[in-house]
């Protein structure tokens, strides 16, 4: 059941190709970050698999089944695609209660969400007197409401404080612990890099990527070290002689590309020079996604200025 | 593992009363029309009494009116609300079966409007006559209960027809001001020119169950059910609406 299966999966708005024949799955005990720039089709996915929109053709379906064939979905699948969505009108409580009911899920539970959220003082407050960062808390209580195998957040750290920030981060390493499938779409790059363990990349509505996120990083890159030594000139040389090309930096360091660090430390030791730090290199999550997407990238001009959601 | 009709029942109650402009556009559908009968049979009843082509049964039921605007009010924003922002989409994650969830919804919103109907429609009916003198109708005259219990199911009628209507528009505003201009002119208006075919209009139709006699081709309950008949119309496109768009 803890699963998302999309086959095929195309939907054209008009004479617009939104989604263009989608393949991947969202599998149990890991995060799963989606990743796009603006308008790729990550929400647009997400509201397929909700059974909101649509298919053009092709399926999307959470451990087999449609969405709109599962008894009770809260259950099921939490999901989280607008957090100003919900009404300004309505108490936060009566927001989660509304949907608690709808489900058979008792009152005792949105008052544990209320609480789990962060949210327990303000339950009586209306929903229009709340900052984002609230709203987004209470999104999340919702989707947490049924204790879904399945979750599913557009966006969910939009508008959160740092604290808040952690705590979503926290909160999806523990869902994606307890074997629930998890997929997390995310602007934040260093953000996705901190929680996902797979990534799902779409550009242009077609998936680029669906890679666990170490081989996405190696994939993007070759290898290359960062090193310090008390003696830069000698080992400058043994590393031409070698044919590798070391380059200074500002802050004194080498930056080698092109080879590891279990070649450079083997040749400073037989040459006698001491090392005082080596690593290797790994590109973020950042670098290689923006290697990837730069072609792909319908609104590159607007990307950098204006973070606002597809 | 099935939806409980009846959780998606509460669920919707839950929604409407924890609205603010909702649950007051209902409780207003009551406080306008008892308002404006106070306002109104106080001073001007018994003149108006006194004209001689008075119909003194429909003349009682004056201030639904004002009570109408408001079930329309009523029944625009109870759907609307689901229009704001995409709330929809929240409520449909909840319960995909678009069929239950629409059905939920027309039903919470027309039992609350029968029984707010009726209560408006009999409230009206004996503050307002309480001040006619020798002129006053009595509950057990003919024609008067029928006229008192058909005024609550127009009311609620002219809810459905909102929500309906709200359900394929996406918007109380479009659906306001259509039908409250509607029904304050054009309604008065061509009813006065048309004749025959006017009497066909939602609102003309339906006020017939108001009248102490009817002259045209409809009877009070016939008129009725051509309300009933143009509500059920709106909730049916509205239903299209809702089960074959994108949310």
């Amino acid at each position: 059941m803890n699963s998302i299966e999309v086959h095929g999966l195309t939907k054209d708005y008009g004479a617009t190709r939104a989604v263009d024949h989608l393949d991947f799955s969202v599998r149990p005990g890991r995060v799963t970050g989606f990743l796009g720039p603006n308008g790729a089709g990550k929400s647009t996915t997400m509201r397929l698999v909700l059974g909101l929109d649509r298919p053009t053709s092709g399926t999307a379906t959470i451990g087999g089944r449609a969405y709109t064939r599962l008894g009770k979905p809260l259950h099921s699948v939490g999901a989280l695609l607008d957090a100003q969505a919900a009404h300004g009108s309505r108490t936060a409580r009566n927001h989660l209660a509304a949907l608690a009911t709808s489900n058979g899920i008792g009152r005792s539970r949105v008052e544990e969400m209320l609480e789990e959220s962060g949210l327990g003082t303000v339950g009586g407050r209306r929903i229009r007197t709340f900052s984002l960062g609230m709203r987004q808390r209470l999104g999340i209580a919702a989707a947490l409401l049924g204790d879904p195998g399945v979750v599913m957040l557009d966006e969910p750290s939009n508008g959160l404080d740092p604290e808040g920030i952690v705590w979503i981060r926290e909160l999806m390493r523990r869902l994606a612990r307890e074997g629930r499938a998890v997929l997390v779409s995310s602007h934040l790059m260093s953000e996705t890099s901190s929680f996902a363990d797979h990534l799902v990349v779409l550009g242009k509505g077609r998936l680029l990527v669906d890679l666990p996120m170490e081989d996405f990083l190696d994939s993007r890159s070759g290898p290359g070290v960062r090193l310090r030594t008390t003696e830069p000139a000698r080992l400058r040389k043994a590393l031409i002689r070698r044919g590798h090309a070391p380059v200074q930096g500002d802050d004194g360091c080498w930056t080698v590309a092109g080879v590891g660090a279990e070649e450079v430390g083997p040749l400073a030791a037989s040459e006698g020079i001491p090392l005082l730090e080596l690593m290797d290199l790994k590109p973020t999550l950042e670098q290689a996604y923006l290697a990837l997407t730069a072609n792909e990238t319908q609104f590159a001009a607007h990307a950098s200025t204006t973070p606002e959601k597809d | 593992m099935n939806m409980s009709t009846t959780a998606v029942l509460r669920s919707e109650w839950i929604k409407v009363r924890s609205v603010r402009s909702v649950s007051g556009s209902l409780i207003a559908v009551f406080a306008a029309t008892l308002l404006v009968t106070l306002l109104v049979f106080p001073t001007l009843g018994q003149a108006e009494a006194d004209k001689p082509d008075n119909d003194s049964l429909f003349f009682a039921f004056y201030a639904l009116n004002f009570g109408q605007i408001a079930a329309i009010s009523f029944g625009a924003t109870a759907m609307s609300a689901e229009f704001l922002n995409g709330a929809l989409r929240i409520s449909l994650s909840a319960v995909p079966n678009r069929d239950l969830f629409y059905a939920a919804k027309m039903s919470v919103i027309g039992c609350l409007a029968v029984g707010t109907g009726l209560i408006t429609s009999l409230g009206t009916f004996v503050v307002g006559q309480a001040f006619m003198g020798e002129y006053a109708v009595g509950l057990g005259e003919s024609g008067a209960l029928r006229a008192v219990v058909g005024g609550g199911i127009y009311l609620a009628l002219m809810t459905l027809a909102a929500a309906g209507l709200t359900a394929l528009l996406r918007s109380a505003v479009a659906v306001l001001s259509l039908l409250v201009p509607f029904v304050l002119i054009v309604s008065f208006v061509v009813g006065d020119v048309a004749g025959g075919a006017a009497q066909y209009l939602p609102d003309r139709a339906g006020q017939l169950v108001l009248h102490q006699t009817t002259e045209g081709s409809l009877g009070p309950w016939t008129g009725l059910a051509v309300t009933g008949a143009w509500a059920g119309l709106a909730l049916l496109v509205g239903w299209w609406a809702v089960r074959t768009r994108d949310a």
